[in-house]
């Protein structure tokens, strides 16, 4: 370790460190009121393509505050964000795949009209 | 490592007395304990080799019987259940057993030498994954010796074949549930060594070593380690799924309560697909090392092949369903993997180009490491032939499930990764051992491998085309399958004499075999600067790297810069820190072994037993610490005077 | 080795990025787990495209009130976890050790409500793991990130009671002994009192005598009192202990893994329960 790593580093640390607190704690509040957003947004009388949308979008906000804020990317090294999104874009993309597979009307399982009739017996 | 690990070492000796007798560390450098408790990355290579090519051979006997049983229409040589085994475990243990760890073997002796580094970044876990993989090993083949007898369901367990009312032959029957426990343990052994090797490659380098000058092995080692932790976790959870399915009751894949069997076929080749790649591109990153050595020619396009590596690797998550073509998904499904698999042909072509480009123009040592690479290049293209004929969806819907497939993958697995993992084995030997393997006896051992493998192999994309379907024990005689199945089954035996050549050559070597002077084919990269075998630390003074091909350049340095590394190797005055032996690992992935075996036999308060002795075996390995102690490199005879490195 | 230099808990010098290995690990590991719990998710959401006919009504079953409960709890828990990363960077034992507690406070006030949820599903609303689709996916999916709750909250009593280390005790008997304790101290405490807490609120809707629920739990209830008070005991040191920012990056690298529960929680929040109210 040399020198120049020690007291410029250090102060500038401790004011950093200062504004973070505030910052964890505000955005927790955020994150509250977003999850109290979402919660009452499904009640509201709102075509369901666009409830859906304004969910996606509030959970991805509520997501990008965590991984930037509570886990620090917004101050590390680009590769950890990289590395991150890697895993993250192939899991929605397989998310994504693997729904729009089973959409298909290709896909559609086959129900016969027995077992249609031996559910309702079920119920 | 990092600042933690400097901070907490100090000399052990004042206050061993006060800590508690089980978290000694162990400092036997021969014997069975110092292997049960190694760290080292180079042993630990070893101990992943030798397992391999243990599990190899047994592969092979397990191929050799299914030949037997084909060899002439009608067979009754063995049972239709035996033979159902026989073809799920020969699949299985060569792709998880015997390639995987094969590759692992060098990713773990060479990449660490090939980048600067003393160890892999996590010592104690690369032990700990080695002793995991063997757990799964165990588990995978105790169905052998036990009532159950061995997984019978293909190496791919498509539902519901799986589920107790089909796989379980009796009450009891347990074979599926190994199956099961084996892959899931695998798995845990693949991440986490894939992982390490992430670190070590991104954090570990010596100075100087920019990522665009890292060895192209070393380069595949990075993407093959993204590879597997990005797509066991598909498999991890279709396997956790049959498993509540085999044992809770669950519908994940039960039909009769609203499941989809095909989903497990999906979930499977999400990870199945890219494992084909995790099984080929360490043996592309070897033949990038054997051909511009041989060739006495930098690599061709450096840029490029690592380019389209890490593009094979990103669209091999989009292709899984070419496994699926005739599953009835649907036109626009069918239309766009058939599209994609065709697009992940491009940057592999890209690859045989400049591998080509390396070969032209260049004086050529017909080695037998040279043997082994030119042979991958020709038989991987036509197994990539093949493939390509399987992306065409239309002309898949008669391939599929016929024998076709099982000329293509042997083609590419076979003549692709086997060839190139029999070649890295020549080529470092040297290194690794310290002896030349005889040049006669290892071109006479490819010679009739490559014989071997093409009458094996060749016929049965006639087979496969002329309709002989797959996973099938007898076929009838007036079929028209009779002399290509009879000319196969000598082919394999012809194979199987090849590779029992290059074992006893490899074995006689070993132990008698003329020693090798450093350096011995004048190579290019960074391991070879090293005394043959290599010391316990790797470099007395971690290199200084100024360019691509960082060993030729200390060989032959530009005017401008300067000479060698002595003059950049700073010298620690400590000495060189090594990390301590240990036992946890072993521990631990003994626990781990425990439990799976008692989860395989659906005893859960076993299960729960095993689980508590991995978790009591973690939590003393991490408060024993890493430990570390310093060690002074025995004069300065570590680095080759470039002057006197034998010339060809 | 410099010590007047501050440690700084995000640049390591000893390697290549300068990032440190640990974090590196964990965010690499953390993208192996995207996929994990994607391919989770996406099993439950596939069967919830084509539910089998007579399948359950996932807004007859849910309570969204609970699980709107948790999810706050699980989002304040990342808050007080961030809080904990932050007070052991700054050397601030106290701080430290009371964040994380509060952070384990919380993951098992989630991990209770997860509980009391199967047990109602089960017992009241009659869904189960294997009689129905959305029972398989549901309390698999669910319950895989209860797990991974679970490991985190025992990771995180486990760093709490190594933050009682004393200086150069070097694993000697007396600390292992101590931290031995203190761990089976959590465990006594937790299971008792998650017992008595889930008994009580049964209890209250089940409408019993309430004067009767503590004599009728004297065992949960001794063992919940002698847990607390060993912990509390066990918690109050004056001792010097080996634990300070050298220390951070693990406790870093465990609030990743922390936060990262969090997210998922977020994601299966929106995909697993909000959307069936559509």
């Amino acid at each position: 370790m040399d020198a120049s790593q020690t007291l410029a580093p250090h102060a500038a640390a401790a004011g950093h460190a200062q504004s973070k607190y505030h910052t964890f704690v505000q955005l927790a509040m955020a994150l509250a009121a977003i999850t109290g957003v979402e919660i009452v947004l499904v009640y509201l009388p709102f075509a369901r393509w666009l409830i859906i949308s304004l969910l996606v979008i509030l959970s991805a906000v509520k997501f990008v505050g965590v991984i930037a804020y509570f886990m620090h990317l917004r101050w590390d090294r680009a590769f950890c964000t990289i590395l991150f999104l890697i895993g993250l874009f192939l899991a929605l993309g397989t998310v994504g795949a693997l729904l729009a597979l089973f959409s298909s009307e290709a896909s559609r399982p086959v129900v016969s009209e027995t077992t249609v009739l031996s559910y309702s017996a079920i119920v | 490592m990092d600042t933690t690990a400097q901070a907490s070492f100090r000399a052990k000796t004042e206050p061993a007395q006060k800590r508690a007798w089980f978290f000694t560390r162990p400092t036997a450098k021969t014997g069975l304990v110092s292997w049960l408790t190694t760290v080292d990355h180079k042993r630990i290579g070893l101990l992943y080799g030798f397992s391999a090519l243990f599990f190899f051979l047994v592969g092979g006997v397990e191929a050799l019987l299914i030949r037997i049983q084909l060899a002439v229409p009608n067979n009754t040589f063995l049972q239709h259940q035996t033979y159902n085994e026989l073809f799920t475990m020969h699949a299985t243990t060569m792709i998880f057993l015997a390639v995987m760890p094969l590759s692992a073997a060098f990713f773990n002796y060479i990449m660490p030498l090939q980048i600067g580094a003393r160890d892999v970044a996590f010592p104690r876990l690369n032990g700990f994954a080695f002793w995991v993989f063997l757990a799964g090993a165990i588990i995978l083949n105790v169905g052998w010796f036990i009532k159950s007898s061995a997984p019978d369901s293909g190496w791919f367990g498509y539902a519901p074949l799986t589920s107790n009312a089909y796989s379980n032959q009796f009450k009891g029957d347990i074979s599926t549930d190994l199956w099961v426990m084996g892959l899931q343990i695998l798995g845990v052994s693949s991440v986490i060594g894939s992982l390490n090797f992430i670190v070590t490659i991104i954090n570990l380098r010596a100075p100087g070593m920019t990522m665009m000058r890292l060895p192209v092995f070393t380069w595949m080692t990075l993407f093959t380690a993204f590879l597997i932790i990005l797509s066991f976790p598909a498999i991890t959870i279709a396997l956790v799924e049959l498993m509540m399915d085999r044992n809770f009751g669950t519908a994940f894949f039960e039909a009769s309560n609203g499941g989809l069997p095909i989903l497990w076929q999906h979930l499977f080749w999400i990870f199945g697909h890219p494992e084909v790649y995790i099984l080929i591109l360490p043996a592309m990153g070897i033949i990038s090392e054997i051909l511009p050595t041989f060739a006495r020619k930098p690599l061709f396009g450096y840029p490029l092949v690592v380019f389209s590596g890490a593009s094979i690797g990103f669209l091999g998550f989009g292709v899984w369903s070419h496994h699926m073509f005739t599953t009835g998904m649907g036109n626009a499904a069918t239309a766009a993997f058939s599209l994609m698999t065709m697009a992940i042909a491009v940057p592999t072509g890209v690859k045989i180009f400049n591998w080509i480009g390396t070969l032209w123009g260049g004086h050529l040592q017909m080695r037998t490491p040279m043997m082994f690479a030119l042979g991958f290049l020709w038989m991987f293209m036509m197994g990539g032939f093949s493939g390509i004929m399987h992306a065409a969806a239309p002309a898949d819907a008669q391939q599929q499930d016929s024998y076709f497939v099982v000329a293509h993958f042997h083609y590419v697995l076979i003549g692709g990764s086997v060839f190139a993992l029999l070649a890295g084995i020549h080529y470092w030997f040297p290194l690794i051992f310290g002896r030349k393997v005889s040049e006669f006896w290892g071109k006479l051992s490819f010679w009739i491998v490559f014989v071997g493998f093409n009458t094996t192999f060749f016929p049965m994309h006639f087979l496969g085309l002329n309709g002989m379907p797959r996973r099938t024990a007898v076929y009838d005689g007036n079929m028209g399958w009779n002399t290509p199945n009879f000319i196969s089954t000598i082919g394999a035996f012809i194979l199987g004499l090849g590779i029992a050549i290059y074992f006893v050559v490899m074995i006689r070597t070993y132990f008698k075999g003329e020693k090798a002077g450093r350096d011995p084919w004048d190579a290019r990269t960074l391991e070879w600067g090293l005394p043959n075998p290599p010391p316990e630390y790797n470099f007395a003074v971690t290199p200084t790297v100024h360019a691509r091909d960082a060993f030729w350049h200390e060989k032959h340095p530009d005017h401008d810069s300067e000479l060698g590394n002595a003059a950049h190797g700073h010298d620690d005055a400590h000495g060189i820190h090594m990390p301590s032996q240990s036992w946890f690992p072993l521990l631990t992935a003994t626990g781990l072994l425990i439990g799976g075996l008692f989860m395989a036999n659906h005893h859960y308060v076993g299960a729960i037993g095993g689980g508590l002795l991995m978790f009591l075996g973690a939590y003393l390995w991490a408060l024993e610490g890493p430990g570390g102690y310093h060690i002074h490199p025995q004069g300065d005879t570590t680095k080759a005077d470039p002057h006197t490195t034998a010339k060809h | 080795m410099s010590h007047a230099a501050a440690l700084d808990p995000h640049h390591d010098a000893t390697t290549s990025t300068g990032i440190p290995n640990k974090k590196l690990f964990m965010w690499a590991f953390l993208a192996s787990d995207c996929m994990f719990f994607g391919a989770l998710i996406s099993t439950h959401l596939i069967y919830r495209l084509h539910p089998p006919p007579g399948s359950p009504s996932p807004r007859q079953i849910f309570s969204i009130e609970l699980t709107s409960f948790s999810t706050f709890i699980l989002l304040m828990s990342s808050l007080l976890m961030a809080l904990a990363v932050g007070a052991i960077q700054k050397g601030q034992l106290r701080a430290t050790r009371q964040y994380l507690l509060g952070t384990i406070l919380f993951g098992l006030i989630f991990l209770g409500c997860q509980v009391y949820e199967f047990t109602h599903f089960v017992h009241e609303k009659g869904l189960t793991l294997s009689n129905s689709i959305f029972g398989s996916t549901f309390y698999t999916l669910t319950g895989t990130h209860g797990c991974h709750v679970a490991i985190g909250v025992l990771w995180l009593i486990l760093m709490y009671v190594r933050s009682f280390k004393p200086a150069g005790a070097d694993e000697g008997r007396p600390w292992l002994a101590r931290a031995f304790f203190q761990v089976l101290a959590f465990a006594v405490t937790t299971v008792a009192g998650m017992a008595l807490v889930l008994g009580f609120i049964h209890a209250l809707q089940e409408h019993e005598p309430l004067a009767n629920f503590v004599p009728h739990n004297l065992p949960a209830v001794g063992a919940a009192l002698v847990g607390l008070i060993a912990l509390f005991r066990l918690g109050h040191t004056k001792a010097v202990v080996e634990f300070g920012p050298a220390n951070a990056i693990d406790v870093e690298s465990m609030g990743l893994y922390w936060h990262f529960v969090d997210i998922v929680w977020i994601v299966i929040f929106t995909a697993v329960y909000l959307l069936e109210y559509l």
